[in-house]
């Protein structure tokens, strides 16, 4: 039998590849309103089912069509507000409670600004920041150039930056 | 400006080492860090992470979506065609030819399998199975209620969202609705796998699952009470038994001015209706209205 996705090794190897970054690009666009994980093992199962007729160089497409394609219809258009998880200093009784206070001041300013950010600007940069991910990558994943890549996360960190500057 | 030029380097990492020195020695530089390195405070597997693999696959051969939207009402038609298309592809070992049995609320049927085995199902409850392959595998899905009389043979499995149920001859009532998962052995000899539990009930045990508590129980009766058009409860909540009203009746009920935690034990006919609601209502100091055929609001009486 040939290589198609019906094959449970193959179809194996797609999940692992990828659902961790639909996991993740459908969170950094769409924040936690809805369970991501849902949405995401229903992306799979769509595939799953029509796995007959997708190759398996198109499985990625694929995915992140139908995992869009799901939260918008489900997708509340309210402010994404990312969670943050709070930044213990090292040595906790050396700060003093004003540095502390500027630190949560800093952090609520960086949701807002990520709120602020389009979509598109916001995805881009977490995914290259705080993910790792490479341009080329998060180009292929969001089927646009390495420029417009690029432009986005440039865009987004002086939004960002414009945001949180008053507090350092 | 160069810093902007400098900045919009160091963010695709694009600086030779004579730029980086630059970049280091602007005013910014502190702040640039502390925006890039204050992102991973963001990431997303600290909030929100995927199944793994192998629970994705029983996702799959258990057919859970499915179950939960023949009782959902949100996006029915997409679903819906999820459902018909995928039907085929969930059973992973049937590919053709699929028998299925559906009763629909306030109906009851009695099924008979190729090998002589009877499927007694309760109301707003389905079976599919694979007629042509039963003889060498016999295996079911069933969503709700079906009491089950196994004909002697090789291994009969029963396939719920909630868990496998594999006997070898004997007589036993699975109920798998919302939140409600109950296994009663009434003859022979019973395995139950959920949740990466697995056990074994013989004859006049049960096992229930009730909001994902579990309880064991001894069992008096010899066979389940919905076959004499009966339901007993014990400390059961209401909500659960009022479903189960509605399915035998076929009616809707508007509790919302009650309590529906509460636990019930007692029972409830299926051959009249106020009859079944005295015996709901009155332990509770409830009454009822019928704003409909087939419409019931609940009260508390003052």
């Amino acid at each position: 039998m040939s290589d198609t996705i019906c094959d449970k090794n193959t179809f194996s190897k797609i999940y692992n590849s990828y659902a961790k970054d639909l996991h993740d690009y459908l969170y950094y666009k769409y924040g936690n309103q809805l369970d991501i994980n849902d949405k995401v093992q229903e992306a799979f199962i769509k595939l799953w089912e029509n796995c007959k007729d997708i190759l398996p160089e198109k499985a990625r497409a694929f995915l992140f069509r139908v995992g869009k394609n799901m939260m918008l219809n489900e997708f509340k258009h309210k402010k994404v507000v990312l969670k943050y998880k709070e930044v213990l200093p090292k040595n906790y009784t050396n700060e003093t409670p004003e540095f502390i206070m500027e630190q949560e001041q800093f952090y609520q300013n960086y949701q807002k600004a990520l709120g602020n950010l389009s979509e598109e600007q916001r995805v881009a940069f977490l995914l290259n920041k705080v993910e790792g991910k490479r341009h080329k990558e998060i180009a292929e994943m969001l089927n646009i150039t390495t420029r417009v890549v690029e432009y986005r996360i440039y865009s987004a960190f002086k939004l960002i930056k414009e945001q949180v500057k008053g507090f350092r | 400006m160069e810093d902007d030029n400098l900045e919009k380097k160091w963010l695709v990492n694009d600086l030779s080492d004579a730029e980086k020195e630059a970049f280091d020695k602007l005013d910014d530089a502190e702040l640039n860090q502390k925006i890039i390195k204050g992102a991973q405070q963001f990431k997303a597997s600290q909030f929100s992470s995927i199944e793994d693999l192998e629970t994705f696959k029983t996702r799959i051969d258990s057919e859970k979506k499915p179950v939960i939207t023949l009782q959902a009402y949100k996006l029915a038609f997409r679903i819906a065609a999820i459902f018909v298309i995928g039907l085929g592809v969930y059973f992973t070992f049937f590919f053709t030819n699929i028998t299925t049995i559906e009763t629909l609320a306030s109906q009851k049927t009695t099924i008979e399998l190729p090998d002589a085995s009877l499927v007694m199902l309760n109301a707003d409850s389905k079976i599919a199975y694979h007629k042509k392959k039963w003889q060498s595998n016999r295996a079911l899905k069933l969503t709700g209620e079906a009491f089950f009389k196994v004909a002697k043979g090789s291994k009969f499995d029963v396939i719920t969202s909630e868990g496998t149920i594999s006997v070898l001859g004997t007589q036993f009532n699975v109920k798998s609705r919302e939140n409600y998962f109950e296994v009663i052995c009434f003859e022979g000899l019973v395995r139950v796998s959920s949740n990466n539990q697995t056990i074994e009930l013989s004859k006049g045990k049960s096992i229930r699952i009730i909001n994902k508590k579990t309880v064991s129980e001894i069992v008096e009766r010899t066979k389940p009470d919905w076959l004499t058009d009966k339901s007993q409860y014990k400390s059961v909540p209401l909500y659960l038994v009022l479903e189960e009203l509605k399915r035998q009746y076929n009616i809707e009920i508007n509790s919302n001015k009650i309590d529906t935690q509460l636990l019930f034990t007692g029972g409830f006919v299926h051959t009249n209706l106020d009859e079944a609601l005295k015996t709901i209502t009155i332990p509770f100091n409830l009454t009822y209205k019928k704003d409909s055929s087939n419409k019931i609001s609940l009260y508390t009486i003052e």
